[in-house]
């Protein structure tokens, strides 16, 4: 089976179960319900959209110098930056310096990156014990499953699975209680964080002017990943350099209104460096690995090249009606929803067009989006460059030309019409339906018996 | 490995650039509404986060205050950030210290006490650099104890990373960090749920 049949299997199974469905809409609820809050905290919330868009805009028009002013930065305060082109150069460079320094256990902060490029296996592979501990990671961690949601890894999972989870894997676990379960995650991470030698983090903007990686974080498990190990690596896209740090003002405050509604995340963190010689504490060393993957041929493509502007807020997620009825994991890709049916195929390649066609085109996600990425027309252009390329099978083809012939000329329109009617009737009585996959799930629609044009020449309309 | 990889993505961009997209318009506008009174206003962000916010007059009601906070804290070691400012409210405590000049907040602290270089009225958050008891100072203890100012109230986070460039905070410390409330988390069921991985309690005690 091929990608897109799968995904179109897993559609199948996922929207008709029930129990994920109430589970999603609950916790999209509550989200939905703290947006609207967090918004009205703005006076302006539309200035505040087109103030982020235009920051990375330029940021993504200027990506090449601000990212050299970025990286003369950190190595003159004694950072390393590492460049690489794809997910093995990045993993290499990470498993490399592992087990150069002897690291047995690694703790990570949430970064999707480290995700798209398949880190945590490829050190476990080195013999390191790789704990994540962002408590919704930690628990698809526990569950061997990739994260659902790119902001709530754990959207998927009620309470109750959660403590059956955790009674079968932590230890003083007595009650279903969410300050039970947390209680719990936070003894065994703690002994995590203060001995592993290496810290792993994602980052949500790079501040070229400063030279700063900025994280945020509202446990506060990305500060110990970069305050307790020896060693901090930083994996992160090459499109997240902006070009000052007083943009975070605004970039931060809008990030935590549209991906949970907060005022602002918790802890936000800068950081310039390894401890300098008059600090008590922090790591040794400092390593960024900046990930094109792909990146920079997205670039390329003027049409889309907004989608670089993402600061993975998940908004376009929780908006998508395809995304709140089929969940996460149908989508089989690191970044799902509507932004990762835009990003995937560029990343990585046409065998996931089929994403694009997952959806309603009801622009949503667009009028979410803080950043104004232009997501639902993308995903129409997706369709059109996958027709381009000739994905698609020949009958499919022959359909389509045959329905713009129809609707060329409105008497053509009219006879096939007529004619399409009654031969719907016909295969329904036969047992034909055309629209079977269609109407398997839904009622069909009553035609009328005259159409609207009958009415319109009787002057009935 | 590195520097080849280097030069071709930069190669990629610059070439990509070549092209340039049309230019996004933003028209400066009030993006949030203006604050009238930075004390209230942060007063009111604190509630709302859950950080306990006090307010004093003068040094003598600060030792009062820290003392009613250290002594309701349980038994252990209290961390506190090595400086005159800290020194002197500390005066009358009666527990022992360990202060920053002897190392860095250990995994054992119950309670750490920092400055912040700013406090930020609009989301009630607390300004914080490596120079504030280092990294670990405001992070590993379950009750992070923060002495500042009331002249270090700044109205939002543009102007308390304006103020830290011109300061040249970035430049002087590894680390900067703006809280805002205790640690949190809302991965079970989106529900609220304080003190994940860092501190379970944070008190602001703000001199005037």
């Amino acid at each position: 089976m091929n990608a897109a049949s799968e995904f179109l299997r897993r559609s199948i199974d996922k929207s008709a179960d029930l129990t994920h469905r109430s589970i999603i809409r609950k916790n999209i609820d509550h989200y939905d319900a703290a947006v609207l809050r967090g918004r009205a905290r703005f006076a302006d919330w539309e200035a505040a959209r087109e103030r982020c868009a235009a920051i990375k805009h330029e940021a993504i028009e200027n990506l090449d110098q601000l990212l050299i002013e970025f990286e003369r930065k950190i190595l003159a305060r004694g950072g390393q930056v590492f460049w690489a082109e794809n997910s093995e150069e990045a993993r290499d460079y990470i498993a490399n310096l592992a087990s150069d320094r002897g690291v047995k256990r690694v703790v990570k902060s949430k970064s999707m990156v480290t995700e798209e490029i398949h880190l945590t296996p490829a050190l476990e592979k080195l013999g390191c014990e790789v704990i994540e501990t962002d408590l919704g990671e930690y628990i698809v961690q526990l569950r061997n499953e990739p994260p659902y949601h790119i902001v709530t890894p754990a959207m998927h999972l009620t309470r109750v699975q959660i403590a059956e989870l955790f009674r079968e894997k932590l230890e003083g676990v007595t009650s279903d209680e969410p300050t039970e379960l947390v209680a719990a995650a936070r003894r065994k991470l703690r002994a995590a964080f203060f001995s592993a030698e290496m810290g792993i983090s994602g980052a949500n903007f790079l501040v070229a002017d400063a030279g700063l990686v900025a994280i945020s974080t509202n446990e506060g498990n990305g500060r110990l990943c970069t305050t307790l190990p020896k060693i901090h690596v930083v994996v992160t896209g090459i499109e997240k350099v902006i070009p000052r740090m007083r943009d975070l003002g605004i970039l931060w405050p809008t990030l935590a209104a549209a991906g949970t509604g907060q005022s602002v995340t918790t802890y936000n963190t800068l950081i310039s460096g390894p401890r300098t010689a008059e600090e008590i504490d922090g790591p040794e060393e400092f390593h960024i690995v900046l990930v094109d993957n792909g990146r920079s041929e997205l670039l390329a493509d003027l049409e889309q090249r907004d989608a670089l502007r993402c600061i993975r807020c998940g908004a376009c997620l929780n908006a998508c009606p395809v995304y709140r009825n089929i969940g996460g994991h149908t989508y089989a890709t690191t970044y799902q929803g509507p932004i990762g049916s835009v990003l995937t195929p560029h990343f990585r390649g046409h065998e996931f067009d089929h994403l694009s066609y997952a959806s309603s085109l009801c622009g949503n996600c667009t009028s979410v989006c803080p950043v104004k990425i232009d997501l639902h027309h993308h995903l129409l252009q997706n369709r059109r460059n996958s027709v381009q390329a000739g994905d698609h099978p020949r009958l499919e083809r022959i359909g389509f030309h045959l329905w713009r012939w129809m609707m060329m000329s409105s008497s053509r329109f009219s006879r096939l019409a007529r004619l399409g009617k009654i031969a719907s009737r016909l295969g329904k009585a036969v047992g034909l339906d055309p629209l079977k996959p269609w109407t398997a799930y839904r009622a069909s629609p009553d035609l009328p018996k005259q159409s609207f044009r009958d009415l319109w020449r009787n002057g009935r309309v | 490995m590195s520097n080849s990889s280097r030069e071709r993505i930069l190669g990629r961009i610059t070439a990509a650039l070549q092209q340039k997209s049309p230019p996004l318009p933003y028209v400066p506008r009030a993006i949030f509404a203006p604050i009238p009174d930075l004390k209230q206003r942060f007063e009111l962000e604190c509630q709302n986060n859950y950080t306990e916010c006090i307010f004093t007059w003068g040094v003598e009601e600060t030792q009062a205050r820290l003392l009613e906070i250290l002594a309701s804290l349980e038994n252990g070691a209290v961390f506190a950030e090595d400086m005159p400012f800290i020194r002197d409210r500390l005066r009358l405590a009666p527990r022992d210290l360990t202060w920053s000049s002897t190392g860095p907040a250990t995994e054992s602290s119950r309670a750490t006490i920092t400055r912040a270089k700013a406090l930020i009225a609009a989301t009630g958050s607390v300004f914080v650099t490596s120079s504030c008891g280092g990294r670990g100072g405001s992070i590993v203890a379950p009750v992070h104890i923060v002495l500042a100012h009331e002249s270090q109230l700044v109205p939002d986070i543009e102007a308390a990373l304006v103020h830290a460039e011109r300061e040249g905070l970035p430049q002087k410390n590894s680390f900067i960090g703006i809280i805002t409330g205790c640690s949190r988390t809302a991965d079970i069921e989106k529900l609220l749920v304080i003190g994940a991985h860092g501190p379970r309690r944070l008190v602001v005690i703000v001199e005037s």
